[in-house]
């Protein structure tokens, strides 16, 4: 297959807006190749877009289709030729979001955090999702072998039972979600900072974060941990999620990546001492992201309508669910985690949620490396990913935020900056937010960029960038953006001009890190006994079989040492 | 006024999702255009015609000058003029689950019965009912926190229970008897009960349920004083206090002994 004549942005290439053919053979791009053309003339065409942080399979996102059948109604389409029927907008059936996503050019997706415990739902909705590549990040950060681990200073062991962890679930990477509070909240409580003790540890969330990365990188996973903050959606809590940064700043990556990367930086950039004189801190977040380059961060934008919030943050859906009376899900998963699920609506009228919208929007603006910051909504936290498309014509147009603005409470003016910040981004800049900058966040080589060998997946967007000023023409940016001209997944033409015109299997990337044998032996010891006293299943049912990942994608990773002390298979 | 008529030609077995029924989607087509609305029979995509005859005026008009006369069992004929803005229909016949929900304004006619969620999640615009309604009129589906939000429903007959679950505003007056629970969890709006009921306002946030008929009251509302509208004397109640409900309950004097 040859792509004729687009006007190309691959930044990892240092490519942006050049006119080029592409060449697509096996799946892959390559110098040159014979048979179907594709007329892209003076069209837009980027990488297939990569969403890393969005909670789109198992337990949680179930929970929510449960909770909300008045959300089910909304975004129902019938079956096609090819497509299975689709339903829901905030918390869509797996079919849905498979289709969705390939509409909107985007040909992976990870699901942001799942325990070990119930890996194997979260695989059996990830099979279901068609199209695009995906994977899960593994739920560590209340866990108990990790606190005991961290408690004994044994690095050596938490990382054994990180590269467990990761097989057991067949998870990608470390998903930290307020270290401490989960496991304080199943005795009603919760870490009010990162030097709080964690009941019954004598830990905090500090030595946790710390202890975590540490293995982390020793293990040489290709992400790096994936954290949300202590204190997450309250007021004043940038200074936490300053304070936890400092923390990792002398860290070494093992790889060439960021040390940790920060979710939905959006609920953390919170100031003012109570939702009263509730108040954005982006600047100062956006100061310490332009002066330190060892961490990364995704928006979690917030946009006004109807949300499903999710998280592993327990303590916090309870004080959503209190603060909105609204219906409330909590769960405790033994000695892993907890988790809540809330419905929102998100208020144009309501200041908060008026100054969330633009906390979201200043960080992307005033921070200066676009490759510092994902373009997310925390899929479905802060609005659902199909609505990407406003968000991107909200960063590249003044004019239609200022628009936006008139619309909003006056105090939003006083409690931003964003009404001062003139910077539009530009499609290169979008590129990297949304393609280049998330594939490398996540270590994933193949992805988000057009080079030779990478995976063919590509998005045509039926706009011409050369004759389009997305400052002005901002509506035509969200039209366009909504549905690809094509969408090429892995070489295959997914879908064209909003139809999806066939339906491949995904693969599921997982990582297989290798430890020394001696470590892996303490480490089953300590397994053995709480599987014997605690668990409600036994270690032999525990771990998810490969009958459950039927398109594997298995990036190895861990210790380098001589051959023969490698454990190749670690359980 | 342009006037378009649809008759029933067979009975229908399976239900119809007919919200393509409507003066909305009527006013700019042609008859023939009409003719070739989709319409889904359970799985299956149909067309109009397959179900109806259509006559009437040709030509375009604004929906506010559109009259639909519906005539027919359209027993099993679901969402029937769904979100409705203007114009008048009028149903000689019963008609279907889902009946005028989601309606914005307009007038829709019903000179027979109505099946379950009439005018659930309703805007704006009127329902009148010549005989009975089945269960949650006037309320939200399941899950939606806001039933009606405006608009008015007259029925002449009976309806069932839950009548006006999750109500948030408009008003409902019923001249006969109502099943069990009207206006539970509800947020605002006026219910008129005619006739006898069982257990009103389960769980009432805000809102007004008049009842001229005998009730069962729940033992969360608190009796206050008694008043006197148009020339009967109600006795006044606040509840539900169980959610620290602010709804005022009436329950006419005559039968509250």
């Amino acid at each position: 297959m040859i792509i004729r004549g687009g006007i190309i942005y691959d930044p990892t290439n240092g490519i942006f807006g050049e006119e080029m053919d592409l060449c697509i053979e096996k799946g892959r791009v390559v110098e040159d190749a014979k048979g179907e053309e594709i007329d892209a003339r003076g069209l837009l065409v980027m990488p297939g877009g990569v969403d890393a942080h969005s909670h789109i399979a198992g337990g949680k996102v179930n929970t929510g289709r449960i909770m909300r059948p008045d959300d089910s109604r909304s975004g129902v389409e019938p079956r096609t030729r090819v497509c299975r029927p689709s339903t829901g907008y905030t918390v869509p059936n797996c079919y849905a979001i498979g289709y969705r996503y390939a509409k909107l050019g985007y040909t992976t997706a990870f699901e942001a955090a799942t325990p070990i415990i119930s890996a194997r739902h979260t695989h059996e909705e990830l099979e279901e999702i068609p199209i695009v590549d995906k994977g899960a990040l593994t739920l560590f950060g209340n866990n108990w072998q990790v606190m005991e681990s961290v408690r004994d200073k044994d690095i050596a062991k938490l990382s054994a039972f990180i590269a467990w962890g990761l097989r057991a679930a067949r998870g990608y990477g470390v998903k930290i979600v307020n270290p401490g509070g989960g496991e304080a909240w199943g005795f009603g409580s919760n870490v009010k900072g990162i030097h709080d003790t964690v009941p019954n540890f004598d830990i905090t969330p500090a030595d946790i974060i710390r202890g975590l990365a540490q293995a982390n990188e020793m293990l040489r996973l290709p992400h790096s941990i994936h954290l949300h903050f202590n204190n997450l959606g309250k007021p004043g809590n940038y200074a936490t999620a300053i304070e936890t940064l400092e923390l990792l700043k002398d860290i070494k990556p093992s790889r060439m990546r960021q040390v940790v990367h920060v979710a939905h930086m959006q609920f953390s950039a919170y100031g003012g001492t109570s939702w009263r004189d509730f108040e954005s801190k982006a600047p100062a977040i956006a100061d310490y992201m332009n002066q330190n380059s060892h961490a990364t961060m995704d928006m979690g934008q917030l946009l006004f309508g109807s949300a499903t919030t999710m998280t592993a943050d327990a303590p916090l859906e309870y004080s959503n669910a209190r603060l909105t009376h609204n219906k409330w899900s909590n769960l405790d998963l033994e000695l892993e985690e907890a988790s809540g699920v809330v419905p929102m609506i998100y208020f144009r009228k309501a200041l908060v949620n008026a100054i969330q919208w633009a906390i979201g929007l200043e960080l992307a603006l005033l921070t200066k490396d676009s490759w510092k910051v994902l373009m997310t909504t925390d899929h479905p936290n802060g609005s659902p990913f199909v609505n990407y498309p406003e968000v991107i014509s909200l960063l590249m147009s003044k004019p239609k935020r200022d628009a936006e603005m008139a619309t909003l409470h006056e105090q939003v003016s006083k409690r931003t900056v964003l009404a001062n910040v003139d910077r539009e981004l530009d499609w290169g800049d979008i590129t990297v937010m949304t393609r280049a900058a998330p594939a490398r966040v996540l270590g994933l080589e193949d992805k988000g960029h057009l080079g030779i060998g990478a995976d063919a997946d590509i998005a045509i967007y039926d706009l011409k960038p050369e004759d389009v000023d997305p400052s002005m023409d901002y509506q035509l940016v969200k039209k366009a953006m909504a549905t690809t001209k094509y969408t090429i997944k892995s070489g295959l033409i997914v879908a064209k001009q909003g139809e999806i015109l066939a339906v491949p299997e995904g693969r599921t990337y997982w990582v297989d890190a290798s430890v020394p044998k001696a470590d892996m032996d303490r480490l089953m010891i300590d397994l053995n006994e709480k599987f014997e006293k605690y668990y409600s299943i036994r270690l032999s049912n525990y771990m998810v079989q490969d009958a459950y990942i039927p398109n594997p994608a298995v990036i190895k990773a861990g210790l380098e040492l001589e051959s023969g002390s490698l454990v190749k298979e670690v359980a | 006024m342009r006037t378009i008529i649809i008759r029933l030609i067979h009975s229908i077995q399976i239900s119809l999702e007919a919200e393509s029924i409507s003066p909305d989607k009527f006013a700019p087509l042609t008859l023939s255009q009409i003719n070739a609305l989709e319409i889904w029979q359970g799985n299956r995509k149909m067309k109009l015609e397959d179900f109806f005859q259509v006559d009437g005026d040709e030509g375009s008009a604004k929906t506010e000058d559109m009259f639909v006369r519906l005539e027919g069992d359209f027993s099993r004929i679901k969402r029937l003029v769904e979100g409705m803005s203007n114009g008048i229909v009028e149903v000689y016949g019963n008609v279907g689950m889902h009946a005028g929900a989601k309606m914005k304004g307009g007038i829709l006619r019903i000179m027979g019965d109505a099946s379950d969620w009439l005018g659930r999640e309703m805007q704006g615009g009127k329902i009148t009912v010549s005989g009975n309604v089945g269960n949650y009129a006037g309320s939200g589906y399941r899950g939606e926190k806001c039933g009606m939000r405006g608009g008015e429903v007259e029925i002449h007959g009976n309806a069932g229970a839950l009548l006006g679950e999750h109500m948030c505003g408009g008003s409902i007056f019923v001249h006969g008897d109502v099943g069990d629970f009207p206006g539970s969890l509800n947020q605002g709006g006026t219910i008129i009960i005619g006739g006898s009921t069982y257990l009103p306002g389960a769980e009432m946030g805000n809102g007004t349920i008049t009842i001229k008929g005998p009730a069962r009251l729940l033992p969360s509302y608190q009796q206050l004083e008694i008043v006197d509208i148009e020339g009967i004397k109600y006795r006044k109640y606040v509840g539900d206090l169980v959610e620290n409900g602010k709804g005022e309950l009436f329950l006419a004097e005559a039968q509250s002994s």
